[in-house]
């Protein structure tokens, strides 16, 4: 019984995809089952996490084809991380589009697409095997696709086209990709592949075009989290998608990217060797060693160019899709560290850098998807509320909402990383991690520290700028004429608690987020977990 | 002989379909991108390898005489997902001429503004 709990989140929504559609005829039904099954979905996602917590790595293979022949789903910690994350602001999310999305879209379409593309979620995080990573970003994109299209006037189907477009090329470029994976090393299966990769000359692996092929996937997980150079797509989607879809698509979706990368990157070609490049600045023949200095760039062009973005935007969306892309950027700074840099944390008992700098990236992220998916449902109220995000309609919003004007400073705060808030551990991890680094003379550390001080200045200023114009001041005719839709602002109002929760509550996050960076790293535990339970190769 | 014809057409196929994704008309956007994911099925048709002529079952041929079926099984999955996908493209289009009036690249941009 405790197998199939690997494949409950993924049967959940799948089940509550399918009866939202067949109850399409009865709204209020409709609704109600469609909140019951994210309900359902959290509850299933806490219950794996648990088994995961106290039993270890767990797998299902399915219909009991053995590893690596069968397609394996798989369920570790950093998953179930992943998943609680997901399970959280989907449902949050879910519960504010029942009120904010108009009654004929509900009907229509709206409830099974966003629980088909938590199936797509949920087998991003779940599986095992590479060909299956694809398939199940393709049941996302292509949810997301009309989610994003979902109003369908003229600058949303442009958006969309753009959007569109950008992810079927990626889509094909991930199939060769996987093709060139599964030529070199023959196989599919990632523990599989970890496996041939430690020990090339065992199973005839030549690892050089491995790392060719390895970047060409990263540049599709790159623009599936919006990472420069690969972010281009990131605010109109955000701003054309309905409010709610944009709080998944920034909180959960995004991290799909965060997710791949560190599963494939650091727990999977982390083993693999080469000759080294020879170039200066890759130092070490580790495949990984490729990746710092490429991760390093991203992420200081993605907190320079998202944070100068979000400085001047002139709507309140397109700020916090800017926002989105250096917020990324702080995810990907650690990593950067964590792929450059080896050797211990002093005084913590062997704890690595780079476990360090996974934990430091993986408590970024759940504040990132708590913070900006809180201020995305606040844009979406705001919007009810007034009728336009632009800010020239704004102002003085703190006077007319100021429960809603609460839940976007203590959000915004969040994204600053003001104690005790989540996005302050956020913060210090990243900064730790970079100092940590600087300690072992790991280079690029010095980088890394002026950036993310000098990204954490530029959030304070389009934090303030937002803050500004949106909320102080005399209220604009616009304000004045507000309505409250209270609802709405008290279902929003629940992630910005949660991001005071985990701030306050810190400590159990915290271990369950080392953890999920210890299972990351854990390429043994991992590819034993896979391919030997199954009773098949010894 | 057959993978350097392979690997022409495979070039061909690539360079087509950038060609067209580069183009200002929408539906030949959509082309492209059809036919870029189509080139991706047939390179990972070829990674199978080319050599194999025996059918896959279990009293026939060996791993040196039958051609890699894993390939051919992963290629029509992406075949079935790239249907719906260009489906929808083409849906979309469509909307686009509708709310727009023009499925013309450039007077898109212009009208965003």
């Amino acid at each position: 019984m405790t197998e199939q709990i690997v494949i409950a989140p993924l049967v959940v929504a799948l089940v509550a995809a399918v009866l939202t559609l067949g109850t399409k005829y009865w709204p209020r039904l409709q609704r109600a089952v469609s909140v019951a099954g994210s309900l359902a979905y959290l509850a299933v996602v806490a219950v794996l996490f648990e088994t995961v917590r106290t039993g270890g790595i767990l797998t299902y293979q399915l219909s009991d084809w053995d590893a690596p022949f069968g397609i394996s789903v798989v369920a570790d910690s950093l998953s179930a991380f992943m998943l609680v994350l997901a399970g959280v602001v989907s449902l949050v999310a879910l519960v504010f589009a029942a009120t904010y999305v108009d009654e004929f879209g509900q009907r229509l379409s709206f409830h099974p697409l966003f629980h088909f593309m938590m199936v797509g979620v949920s087998g991003s995080f779940l599986t095992g095997d590479i060909f299956n990573l694809f398939v199940w970003f393709e049941v996302m994109l292509m949810s997301s696709y009309v989610l994003v299209v979902f109003y369908s006037g003229a600058e949303h189907t442009e958006a969309a086209l753009q959007y569109v477009v950008l992810n079927l090329v990626g889509s094909a470029i991930m199939l060769l990709s996987i093709g060139g994976l599964y030529a070199v090393t023959g196989t599919l299966n990632m523990a599989d592949l970890s496996r041939r990769l430690a020990d090339p000359a065992a199973y005839g692996v030549d690892p050089a075009p491995v790392l060719g092929l390895s970047a060409i996937l990263f540049a599709v997980f790159a623009l599936k989290a919006g990472i420069v150079p690969f972010h281009w797509w990131v605010p109109a989607a955000y701003r054309a998608a309905p409010a709610p879809v944009s709080a998944v698509l920034a909180g959960v979706v995004k991290k799909v990217g965060v997710y791949a990368i560190i599963r494939l990157y650091f727990t999977v070609f982390s083993v693999a060797s080469f000759g080294g490049l020879g170039l200066p600045g890759f130092a070490g023949d580790s495949l990984l060693a490729f990746y710092g200095p490429v991760l390093f760039l991203m992420a200081i062009a993605s907190i320079f160019l998202g944070g100068f973005g979000a400085i001047d935007r002139d709507n309140l969306d397109d700020l916090l899709a800017y926002s989105s892309i250096g917020q990324v950027g702080f995810i990907v700074l650690p990593l950067a560290i964590g792929a450059t840099a080896t050797g211990t944390v002093p005084g913590t008992g062997g704890t690595t850098i780079r476990t360090l700098a996974i934990t430091a990236a993986l408590i970024y992220t759940v504040n990132h998807g708590l913070a900006k998916g809180g201020l995305f449902l606040v844009s979406g109220a705001i919007f009810e509320a007034v009728g336009s995000i632009e800010f020239d309609d704004l102002g003085g919003l703190s006077e007319r909402a100021p429960v809603l004007s609460v839940g976007f400073l203590v959000a915004a705060l969040a994204l600053v990383g003001v104690p005790p808030l989540s996005g302050f551990f956020g913060k210090f991890l990243v900064f730790d991690t970079a100092a940590q680094a600087l300690a072992v003379d790991a280079p690029g550390a010095r980088l890394a520290l002026v950036v993310a001080l000098a990204g954490a200045i530029l959030t304070i200023a389009y934090v303030t700028r937002a803050w500004n114009r949106g909320f102080w001041g005399p209220p604009s005719e616009a304000v004045d004429d507000a309505y409250s839709p209270r609802g709405q602002i008290a279902v929003a109002l629940l992630l910005v608690v949660a991001v005071v929760a985990v701030g306050i509550g810190f400590d159990p996050v915290y271990e369950a987020a080392s953890e999920a960076a210890r299972a990351a790293l854990d390429t043994e535990g991992y590819r034993d977990a896979v391919l030997f339970l199954g009773g098949g190769l010894a | 002989m057959t993978q350097y014809v392979l690997a022409v057409v495979l070039g061909l196929l690539f360079g087509v379909g950038t060609f067209l994704v580069l183009r200002r008309d929408v539906v030949r956007v959509v082309w492209g991108v059809s036919i870029l994911s189509q080139a991706a099925n047939v390179y990972l048709v070829t990674m199978g390898g080319l050599e194999g002529s025996v059918p896959v079952f279990a009293e026939h041929g060996h791993a040196e005489t039958v051609t890699d079926p894993l390939v051919q099984a992963l290629v029509l999955t992406a075949i079935v997902i790239g249907f719906g996908t260009t489906a929808f493209a083409l849906a979309l289009t469509y909307r686009v001429y509708q709310t727009h009036g023009t499925i013309d690249t450039t007077d898109l941009g212009g009208e965003a503004q």
